[in-house]
């Protein structure tokens, strides 16, 4: 294959991902033959040296033609497997499929999980489409999730972009996105990949700098996401860490984008939405109280410097109500993330150290979050959710202000 | 008679040329004490200046310096007291650069020893002065990550970490110094030594109860959950919360 121009390249990170990944390359050769006959595709998977047989499943999976009924002659898309450089992690997978794209020219491309377990091929004609079809230059998913997953999504990540950006990216770090040759060549030719990127963070950086750079953007409804359960040693503190690390840096580097923008808008939306039977979740909240108590009785110094005397006080009264009655208000959780975004950009405390130390408070919002939700149905989180993001959009002038006084 | 005036003459015809070559000497040195005072009073407004302006007292909060100097009873600002300290250190050095010009061999003795202990001195410092900063960096992300792991004693385990790096930083200051090596590294090994095994023996054998009620706690809290699974069925059981 080598540097022969392409038109369309679907790319899969893995990384011992055996048991999966061939219903991935299945799907997205069918996908591929389905929807894109006439073009000329290639699937490169992104390989973090897998011991488990991952790439050699890649090479031979194969499958029934004649099961997604083609009426016309079929060519399956070439396949390869790179493993990537640099620091272990997605982020630095998807470097390495930039770098493919950028070297065979693809007009389009698109990124799917190696572990998913609900992608059909219809996932790769609305992932791809919106770009080939309708010239837009980058495609969030939507999913439909269940109403206790996607915490830190629905609680840090989607409520701050949205009002950062102005724009309503339901699933900013959703994991599956499309995205025009133009944008893969803008995402290749970046300096970021010794950082939080290289790893959990490369998603958040993808749809930030999407919007933050004026390309053109939009989202896709690709029905329930299921996948194989994570990694059990895949930390949340590591997990928060990469992510909201990676989400403050670019607030810093993109404040003269952001402190004008006022309120937000919805972005173009492709694909039926429709609802799907979710998985049940089982959520231990118990734990999760103990570790914000925790937090309260011995990081108390450290939320006190960040989050300041008033907020700190209202932190302390409600880690006194009982469990029934414990209830982490919209208001309360927006200021705590707006003050540790303007501690982060005041270097009050090392980036690990300080985001770290918002764990339990993420804990204590997410066990509130539960035990508010659990007799309400989807339709309820998503209206609570709603909620939030009202209050972030409403208090984003406390972040602008502040923020000027830490010297941007 | 010639000669006993000769004798009685000779002594303060000595003292006087030994004070009139002397005298050269000892205008050097008040002119060197002068010029070091002048000096040091120029660099210390300079470098408050510049310490102002690169924000040296935020800084100094944020690594802990300020509550350091605090916890000694100092209240001023950090900048003031490391130009204190350094203006001072000014005046010092040159009031031993003034003495050599005396040349006094005891004096020269004594400078030269003076001199020769300042790199060691400032090697001290300089271990305190990480070190310290090192140890409530390790100390806090060892409370944080116990915190976040549900671990009960956090604060104990963190202010254990940070006694156990005191304790390494200063027996490191001291052999430094050269302040009685032989007895500082005997008293670090004991105090260090004393500090593990006191650990040791308290996670060991006053922990006993604790890991007999942890390994009851979690033997009845499996029995119980593999009880409410069997009732509740397969379907209900359900997966892991994702966070992303």
């Amino acid at each position: 294959m080598g540097t022969e121009k392409i038109d369309i390249l679907v790319g899969i990170a893995s990384f011992n991902n055996a048991r999966t990944i061939g219903h991935v390359v299945k799907a997205v050769d069918a996908g591929l033959m389905k929807y894109f006959p006439d073009k000329k595709a290639v699937i490169v998977n992104s390989d973090g040296e897998s011991m488990d047989g991952t790439t050699d499943i890649v090479r031979s999976a194969t499958h029934d033609h004649a099961a997604i009924f083609l009426s016309h002659p079929v060519y399956p898309a070439h396949r390869i497997s790179i493993p990537y450089n640099g620091i272990p992690g997605k982020g630095s997978a998807f470097r390495a499929i930039f770098h493919k794209a950028v070297e065979m020219e693809a007009e389009a491309c698109c990124v799917v999980d190696a572990d998913l377990r609900s992608i059909t091929p219809e996932w790769i004609e609305l992932l791809l489409s919106p770009v080939m079809k309708e010239g837009f230059d980058f495609v969030a998913p939507l999913y439909s999730r269940h109403k206790y997953d996607g915490t830190i999504t629905n609680s840090i990540v989607y409520p701050m972009t949205r009002a950062l950006y102005g724009k309503r990216i339901r699933q900013p770090i959703g994991g599956e996105f499309g995205f025009s040759g133009r944008l893969a060549a803008f995402y290749f030719g970046q300096n970021v990949w010794e950082t939080h990127v290289a790893r959990f963070g490369i998603d958040i950086w993808m749809t930030t700098e999407a919007i933050a750079n004026d390309f053109k953007v939009c989202q896709t409804f690709l029905g329930a996401k299921i996948h194989d359960p994570k990694d059990p040693g895949a930390d949340l503190s590591d997990m928060l860490v990469q992510v909201v690390v990676t989400l403050f840096n670019l607030t810093e580097k993109h404040y003269e984008k952001w402190k004008g923008i006022k309120g937000s808008m919805d972005v173009p939306t492709f694909g039926f939405r429709y609802h799907v039977g979710l998985e049940p979740v089982k959520v231990n909240v118990e734990r999760m109280m103990d570790i914000f108590r925790a937090g309260m009785r011995d990081l108390g110094p450290i939320w006190l410097k960040v989050l300041g005397p008033g907020d700190f006080g209202r932190i302390e009264g409600i880690g006194k109500l009982p469990g029934k009655d414990f209830r982490f208000s919209p208001g309360l959780w927006t200021s705590v993330v707006y003050d540790y975004a303007i501690a982060y950009h005041k270097r009050l405390l090392s980036a690990e150290h300080l985001i770290k130390s918002l764990v339990p408070l993420y804990l204590g919002k997410t066990a509130s979050f539960v035990m508010e939700m659990e007799d309400m149905d989807n339709e309820g989180a998503e209206t609570e959710i709603e909620r939030l993001c009202m209050e972030f959009e409403e208090k984003k002038k406390y972040l602008v202000n502040n923020w000027r006084e830490g010297g941007a | 008679m010639e000669g006993f005036m000769d004798v009685l003459l000779q002594p303060l015809e000595d003292f006087w040329r030994g004070f009139i070559s002397f005298v050269p000497n000892l205008l050097a040195m008040i002119f060197i004490f002068i010029l070091g005072f002048l000096f040091a009073w120029v660099i210390r407004i300079l470098l408050m200046r510049v310490l102002a302006v690169v924000n040296f007292d935020i800084w100094c909060d944020r690594v802990g310096l300020t509550a350091l100097i605090r916890k000694g009873d100092v209240w001023t600002k950090p900048s003031e007291v490391f130009v204190r300290i350094l203006y001072w250190f000014l005046v010092i050095l040159f009031i031993m650069i003034g003495l050599t010009a005396l040349q006094l061999p005891t004096i020269d003795n004594l400078i030269s020893q003076f001199f020769l202990y300042i790199p060691r001195a400032f090697s001290a410092l300089l271990i305190l002065v990480a070190g310290y900063l090192f140890a409530g960096f390790l100390s806090r992300a060892v409370l944080i990550a116990a915190v976040n792991s549900g671990y009960h004693y956090a604060k104990i385990l963190a202010e254990a970490v940070r006694l156990l790096l005191v304790v390494l930083i200063l027996a490191m200051a001291l052999e430094q110094l050269q302040i009685a090596p032989g007895i500082v590294v005997a008293a670090f090994s004991l105090i260090f030594g004393g500090i593990v095994l006191a650990l040791a023996i308290a996670f060991g054998i006053g922990g006993i109860d604790a890991a007999k009620r942890i390994i009851e706690g979690e033997g009845e809290a499996k029995k119980m959950e593999k009880k409410e699974e069997e009732e509740k069925g397969e379907e209900e059981k359900g997966r892991d919360i994702e966070h992303l």
